[in-house]
């Protein structure tokens, strides 16, 4: 090679570096603000509060003559950035969105108490905030989290599926549940090769939902483990019958939580469970192939408890955290106090957050928008979190989903694995 | 002279070896304090002695992603290093398009580990994946990675060979270019078969390259963290899992700093060891050269 | 005999599809999905005749400036990070070449030892010193991480390649009066240019792809392209492959260009730091 050719070649890099670098600052917004207020969140946080167009925040930055700035991750690494930010000198981060089964003692003690910036600047009725959820947000007396967002599981379906498949009200056992998974377990008129069920298996939420319909649970608000036994067998015993017919997809051991999200709109999936929340984005009509017709009711208990006790599904709460090493607090709690208003929560629930203001519901453009509204309180009135936060939660989880999905996909008996869950977990509960 | 020419010297070498010291050194022995100790978010250190790393050892989740690192290291680098030599010499043997074709091979190299599980998740999804299809139609079987961990091993052995294949190619190409034409040409008339020139001159020849590639390669897919991680995070039941993997589920699942550290420093020490190996070749070619 | 080479040619031209299908396929598939229509990309079986539209790279502008600013901060921080990597590499491999101790030759072997180091291994322990130092999310911090990843291979690069420049052209200059820096700028680095641009092309391609440290050391003001798709990947709201196809060619598009004009000095530097330490 010449000179020549490695200067022809470096100005052609140079150039189209250069070329790039323009575009991209052309792209780079100007900030007027004079404050910024960095917010550690996952993305449906931001999306809920309408980063495009309306805004719910607009009023509030102009008075208050800040920016919010979003960083967002998933929902572990989130909560993982969270910690490693507040357990440091200082950190940049003003509100962090916390889900309700993290705060432990150690880790609430690395958020604000809110007690007193609550006495002195309260937020707008905060007795209309469901008590349920600042109980949980609640550490060593200590109230160190504002509800925010809800998540109460429910059971989508597909309305045109099922009446292919000559099936026309949803189940209401989950006996029938399982039947009619299985007779959806079919291609569809469209030509798509359909599984019953779409679940992930990454998420303890779904086994713990199936225990539950057999009066079980997997770690009880108390810290008992696996009080019935038998339920939790029962339960993954069905999910393991569910994946031997086909009724839930081969690739269960790699499905995850958005996966169940595509298959519902693509109608490769009848059923599945996610929040009542998703259901505009499941009818969607730019993404989903059946809007309009995917509807969701309470996710059904099995025969023998039906009409006996309630069917305790699965809800899940965020809420807004202050690190006691934030930068700006007080900005921080302005805008908590912000999101946390009447019409704050309203705007968010249109958008499809689960609205943690009980009042909320009643709102008559909510009820309009979202025909799920009704269903949501009566299951949110009978639900409770997957499991109570203490120090090993994470692993415990692991393991439990490790035993899972070895008995799902049949690599190991039911009951064996369902003893291994107690015997690997035991060690890890608090004392 | 002598002390002139260290003080010329040291402000030109002080750039890289500040950074690595500060960077890499200082902050590696930090580690080993922190697998002599146990840790977590809002708890402060307690020393435990080495009581990390026996339950590391012990753990049968840390020894089953041993064994799928051994496994994926040897499979992955062993059929990369069998293909790139075909090709190495494919392309010795003389190509139209030569350049446009090495430059093609070499692509890959320029991919992100990010976008390449996106590449290869979507196209081995085993519903609509197009590679699935192409398989389906043809009725062969298919690669039902999330079911079975063993396809799943298959596909990430796969995504590992897509990514590194240029590297090893490229040090066996440069290798076998440097044999001298003329031993070739001797062993022609001796009147030698294709495949005996191979035995005698290429394969002796390129012995060096060989074990240097192979070394760097398992030093590297030692570290194999993000493919795994994005393609099967493990699963399915942690039985994909590799030794990065699990530091970084102790670390950042778990918050488990000590365990996480003591992970840490067997990744280190087993790559010293394999390094060790190369270190050695590579004290020998500069002692050969000295001596040539 | 005919048959024979018949038989090889064939041979030869299957090898050579099979070569191009496996490491193109990949890429192409890809590129083609960013500019499918929205439900095409799902299709069963797929479709590989379409009208081309650009509404993923549409939609990718309108939602995803973040991804926008992250390519930027990933030009600022691969730039920087060359820069620091050539000139820490070519002042150290030229004291190596031009110099010879046990002290160096020591050195010289811990450079390598360095390499060996997984990266995974200090980003437990440097996140709380780079925020003590107040550079957690800075541009430079990132540019100092990868520069250091690659010095230590960047210096061994450097020596062989200056290595071959002859020793009579810096003594010719220095008897002329030049001092080491002058001796540098006006002989070594115009020389050494092929081993400077294959550093460049190592750096470039590590610091524009890399994940791990982008997600650890960053957070809103230096957050790096590969970072922002990992993110699209994991957003709940489902995901838009489209958007992520767009996103992933535009991320793709330069580092490839720059690898294909580039190729020989990737070649020269594969080669040399491989064999050379």
């Amino acid at each position: 090679m010449n000179d020549r050719n490695i200067i022809a070649l470096s100005r052609r890099g140079f150039l189209g570096t250069a070329l790039g670098g323009i575009a991209a600052l052309a792209t780079q917004p100007s900030w007027a603000a004079s404050k910024t207020l960095n917010v550690l969140s996952h993305k449906v946080h931001q999306t809920v509060l309408g980063a495009d167009g309306g805004d719910l925040l607009a009023d509030w930055k102009a008075s208050n003559d800040a920016d919010v700035f979003w960083t967002t991750f998933d929902s572990n690494p989130l909560q993982d950035r969270l910690f490693r930010e507040a357990s440091l000198g200082s950190t940049d981060y003003s509100v962090g969105y916390m889900i309700d089964n993290r705060p432990t003692s150690e880790i609430a003690a690395l958020f604000e108490p809110l007690d007193d910036y609550l006495a002195s600047d309260p937020i707008e009725d905060f007795q209309d905030i469901a008590p349920g959820l600042v109980d949980g947000m609640t550490v060593d007396g200590k109230l160190i989290g504002i509800p925010v967002r809800h998540a109460t599981q429910g059971l989508f379906y597909n309305e045109e599926l099922l009446q292919e498949a000559g099936i026309d009200a949803p189940p209401t056992t989950l006996e029938e549940l399982v039947e009619q998974a299985r007779k959806l377990t079919f291609t569809s008129s469209a030509g798509t090769p359909v599984v019953g069920m779409v679940l992930a298996s990454d998420l303890a939420v779904f086994p713990v939902m199936f225990a539950r319909a057999f009066g079980g649970d997997f770690i009880t608000g108390d810290f008992q483990l696996m009080p019935d036994k038998d339920a939790m067998v029962k339960g993954l015993t069905v999910l393991r019958e569910m994946f031997e017919a086909g009724a839930l997809p081969r690739s269960y051991a790699t499905t995850r939580n958005d996966d169940q999200v595509t298959w519902l709109q693509q109608g490769r999936a009848a059923f599945t469970v996610l929040p009542f929340a998703r259901n505009a984005q499941l009818n969607n009509p730019e993404q989903s192939k059946y809007p309009g017709k995917i509807k969701a009711v309470e996710f059904p208990i099995s025969a023998e408890l039906k009409g006996k006790m309630p069917m305790s599904s699965i809800v899940e709460a965020w809420a807004m955290v202050i690190p006691k090493n934030a930068a700006d607090k007080d900005l921080a709690w302005n805008f908590i106090k912000e999101v946390s208003s009447k019409r704050a929560t309203l705007g968010m629930a249109l958008n499809g957050n689960g609205p943690v203001r009980v009042s909320t519901y009643a709102e008559p453009d909510l009820v309009a928008k979202n025909p799920l509204a009704e269903v949501e309180a009566a299951v949110l009135a009978n639900a409770r979190g997957a499991f109570p936060p203490f120090p090993e939660a994470a692993r415990a989880q692991g393991i439990m989903l490790e035993e899972v999905q070895l008995a799902v996909l049949g690599r190991k008996p039911v009951a064996e694995a369902v003893d291994a869950i107690v015997e690997r977990v035991t060690p890890l509960m608090p004392a | 002279m002598r002390s002139r020419s260290i003080i010329g010297i040291a402000p030109l070498l002080a750039p890289v070896h500040v950074l690595i010291l500060s960077v890499i050194v200082l902050p590696s022995l930090y580690v080993v304090w922190l697998s002599l100790n146990e840790s977590s978010f809002g708890q402060a250190p307690t020393f435990v002695g080495l009581q990390n790393y026996i339950d590391v050892i012990t753990d049968p989740a840390f020894r089953s992603a041993l064994w799928n690192t051994v496994v994926l290291v040897v499979v992955a680098v062993h059929i990369e290093l069998a293909l790139g030599l075909g090709m190495a010499l494919l392309f010795a043997g003389g190509l139209p398009f030569r350049r446009f074709l090495l430059v093609a091979v070499l692509a890959p190299y320029a991919v992100s580990e990010v976008i390449a599980v996106v590449m290869w998740r979507f196209l081995f999804d085993p519903d609509v994946g197009p590679v699935t299809l192409m398989l389906q139609s043809m009725g062969l079987p298919i690669l039902d990675w999330s079911f079975e961990p063993s396809h799943a091993m298959i596909l990430i052995a796969l995504l590992t060979i897509w990514l590194h294949l240029p590297f090893t190619f490229i040090i066996l190409y440069a290798a076998r270019l440097a044999i001298p034409s003329d031993l070739y040409e001797a062993a022609r008339i001796d009147g030698a078969t294709a495949w005996q020139a191979f035995k005698r001159v290429t394969l002796p020849l390129l012995g060096p390259a060989i074990v240097v590639a192979l070394l760097f390669r398992y030093i590297f897919a030692f570290r194999l963290f993000s493919e795994v991680w994005l393609l099967t995070q493990g699963g399915p039941a942690r039985s994909t899992e590799v030794v990065a993997v699990y530091l970084y589920q102790e670390a950042f699942s778990y918050n488990a700093f000590g365990t996480a550290a003591a992970t840490a420093w067997i990744m280190v020490l087993a790559s010293l060891l394999l390094g060790a190996g190369y270190v050695f070749i590579l004290r020998r070619q500069v002692s050969a050269n000295a001596n040539a | 005999m005919r048959t024979r080479n018949l038989l090889a040619a064939i041979g030869k031209t299957v090898a050579v599809v099979a070569m191009l299908f496996w490491s193109l396929f990949p890429i192409v598939f890809i590129v083609m999905s960013s500019l499918k229509p929205g439900q095409d990309i799902f299709a069963v079986p797929p479709r590989y005749v379409f009208e081309p539209t650009f509404e993923h790279y549409v939609s990718l502008w309108q939602q995803w400036g973040a991804f926008f600013d992250g390519l930027l901060n990933s030009t600022i921080i691969t730039a920087g990070a060359t820069v620091i990597a050539i000139a820490g590499s070519t002042f150290a491999g030229y004291v190596y070449s031009r110099n010879s101790s046990r002290m160096l030759d020591a050195s010289v072997l811990f450079l390598i030892v360095v390499r060996l180091i997984p990266p995974i291994v200090v980003t437990l322990p440097l996140f709380p010193i780079v925020n003590v130092l107040g550079l957690n999310d800075t541009h430079a911090i990132m540019m100092v991480l990868y520069a250091t990843f690659f010095v230590s291979l960047g210096t061994v690069l450097m020596r062989t390649f200056i290595d071959q420049i002859p020793r009579e052209l810096d003594e010719a200059a220095e008897i002329d009066g030049a001092g080491r820096l002058t001796v540098l700028r006006r002989v070594i680095v115009p020389l050494a240019a092929p081993g400077i641009l294959a550093v460049a092309v190592f750096v470039v391609v590590f610091a524009w792809n890399e994940y791990l440290f982008a997600f650890i050391f960053t957070s809103t003001r230096a957050k790096t392209a590969p970072l922002v798709i990992s993110e699209m990947i994991g957003s709940i709201d489902g995901v838009d492959w489209g958007i992520l196809f767009a996103a992933s060619t535009v991320q793709l598009a330069p580092v490839l260009l720059f690898v294909v004009f580039m190729n020989r000095y990737l070649v020269a530097g594969l080669t040399a730091g491989a064999t050379k330490g």
